[in-house]
């Protein structure tokens, strides 16, 4: 029991230390540069910064995770569907490839400006930025997935009856399972940055990135300190939800049994007979 | 060499078996080169044949034709009577390589075959749990293969092989990757299983040994271009014990092979 206890609380112990170690490093780096606190302010005033002006934030940060949930949504849809058609069809693959690629090698910045004169200062900016930095780990993550099937296995399949269908939802697909949540683990943490680069140019509505800006206009340096908070927090809560996501959806990975519901138990086959 | 090892093609226990499997004046060519040579074979029901040969004689190349992976170049393959030639899924198919899906369950891999064509049922499941537990299995119904040895990975593929219910099944090395002590306790294994459900076996090897423990009759192939050398019957009785690797026969046989295979 104890041990069980152990093994449950350990990852969780280990984050604990490790956010103590960071404010610890920023409170000692403030001591021992001498900086005055509107140009580093210590973790206490940042954080009480963002007690005092929850009410606004909150709702900022509600706005922000908004559209770093719905394009992140859109960009890994995109990008598995995407990497999926891919896999499937070579010309595809060879055709989009280069395009991917492109896509990445322009500034996201660059990206913003044609987004807001297309669509405008409202959601859609903000959320193609989002999935446009989501989608392309996904893409390169499901493809390598789709490529690691082994020839032998798809082979063996073929042998045993298996028609394409059946196959590609067998053998092919969940091979793109660990690989997919690769993909998405990186997203999560990029995802953040896109919503902020995106209400940085085009956005009218306010969230956490348009009140970093202001608050840096404003040497409200201690304001600019509590938004980043808040925006770790999102960045760190979005990829632990994703990270816990992939541990239940890949029990082959860190189980050696299948969990409960999935094992077979003899009593079945009496029931059905 | 001792001429009464040598085969005369209708010796031992097969020769009442109506003929399982042909094949037939088999070539096969990829470009200018030659894999196979005018390959002819019949084997009996329920008979073990082992295919034995050097690399590049042209086992797999073989297979890959029987199992109809592969288009001949001539020749044809007639199972039950039927051209089944360039017909795949009509014989079971086992590799050195386990091919376990990782994300399935022993029990899950077992299955795969019915998964694959029409879905699982509840009474494949319970079939394939109950052949598993016959033969050793029983305790890992549930584990993923990532947890089992070798060894028991190469046991569930041929449960797995077995469970497709094909009547004549291609062993392709399956052994190969195993350590000696491994190899030994899986041939045994092998054979039990063999003689309690009476398949039909065509086993690709190239330890000598293991061709001369395990088959009825041993077709020795070799290679540029492959081709059959000669086929020899073992006269051994069954079930075999381990001792029958020490006997006169056995090293006989083993001599007459290594002369075909080394000389």
């Amino acid at each position: 029991m104890n041990t069980r206890f152990g093994a449950a609380a350990g990852p969780f112990l280990i984050w604990v230390v490790a956010m103590v170690l960071i404010l610890v490093t920023w409170q000692v780096l403030v001591w021992v540069s001498g900086l005055p606190a509107y140009v580093i302010p210590p973790p206490a005033q940042a954080f009480q910064t963002l007690f005092d002006n929850w009410p606004r934030l909150s709702v900022l940060t509600g706005q922000t995770l908004y559209e770093t949930a719905i394009g992140y949504v859109i960009g890994a849809l995109i990008g598995f569907v995407l990497a999926l058609a891919m896999g499937q069809i070579r010309v595809v693959q060879r055709l989009v490839m280069p395009a991917l690629i492109i896509s990445q090698a322009v500034p996201i910045v660059a990206i913003a400006a044609p987004l807001v004169i297309i669509f405008g200062f409202g959601l859609m900016p903000k959320l193609i930025i989002v999935a446009w930095i989501v989608f392309f780990p996904v893409v390169v993550n499901v493809l390598d997935g789709l490529a690691s099937v082994d020839r032998d296995m798809l082979n063996l399949a073929r042998l045993m009856g298996g028609g394409s269908l059946r196959t590609f939802a067998i053998v092919k697909l969940p091979a793109c399972i660990g690989p997919l949540f690769s993909g998405l683990k990186i997203g999560a943490t990029y995802a953040v940055t896109g919503a902020v680069i995106g209400e940085w140019t085009a956005s009218s509505k306010q969230g956490l990135g348009t009140y970093l800006l202001t608050a840096n206009a404003q040497m409200n340096t201690a304001g600019v300190y509590a938004a980043m908070l808040l925006l770790t927090v999102i960045g760190v809560g979005s990829f632990l939800l994703v990270f816990g996501l992939e541990v239940l959806m890949t029990p082959w990975r860190s189980r050696s049994t299948a969990p409960a519901w999935a094992q077979w138990k003899p009593a079945q086959a009496s029931v059905a007979a | 060499m001792p001429e009464a090892l040598k085969s005369t093609g209708t010796v031992g226990s097969q020769q009442s078996a109506p003929t399982k499997l042909s094949i037939e004046n088999l070539n096969v060519r990829f470009g200018s080169v030659t894999a196979l040579s005018d390959v002819s074979l019949d084997i009996s029901d329920g008979e073990f044949v082992c295919i034995l040969g050097a690399s590049g004689c042209g086992k797999s190349t073989l297979f890959n034709v029987v199992s109809g992976l592969l288009k001949a170049t001539s020749g044809k393959i007639v199972l039950d009577g039927h051209d089944v030639s360039s017909r795949p899924g009509q014989v079971g198919y086992m590799l050195q390589k386990d091919l376990m899906l990782p994300w399935r369950t022993v029990l899950g891999n077992i299955t795969l075959a019915a998964s694959l064509t029409r879905g699982a049922t509840t009474r494949d499941r319970a079939e394939a749990a109950e052949l598993a537990s016959r033969y050793g299995l029983g305790d890992f119904l549930n584990h993923y293969p990532h947890a089992l040895s070798g060894g028991m990975r190469q046991r569930v593929a041929m449960m797995r092989t077995i469970a497709a219910g094909r009547q004549v099944m291609l062993l392709d090395e399956p052994f190969g990757a195993l350590d000696a002590q491994t190899r030994l306790g899986m041939q045994q294994w092998l054979l039990q299983l063999w003689r309690d459900l009476k398949r039909t076996v065509l086993f690709v090897t190239h330890d000598v040994d293991e061709a001369i423990y395990l088959a009825d009759r041993i077709v020795v192939m070799t290679p540029r271009p492959g081709r059959i050398a000669e086929i020899l019957t073992v006269d051994l009785p069954r079930p075999r014990p381990l001792e029958v690797l020490t006997t006169d026969i056995f090293v006989g046989l083993k001599r007459q092979i290594m002369q075909h295979l080394y000389h």
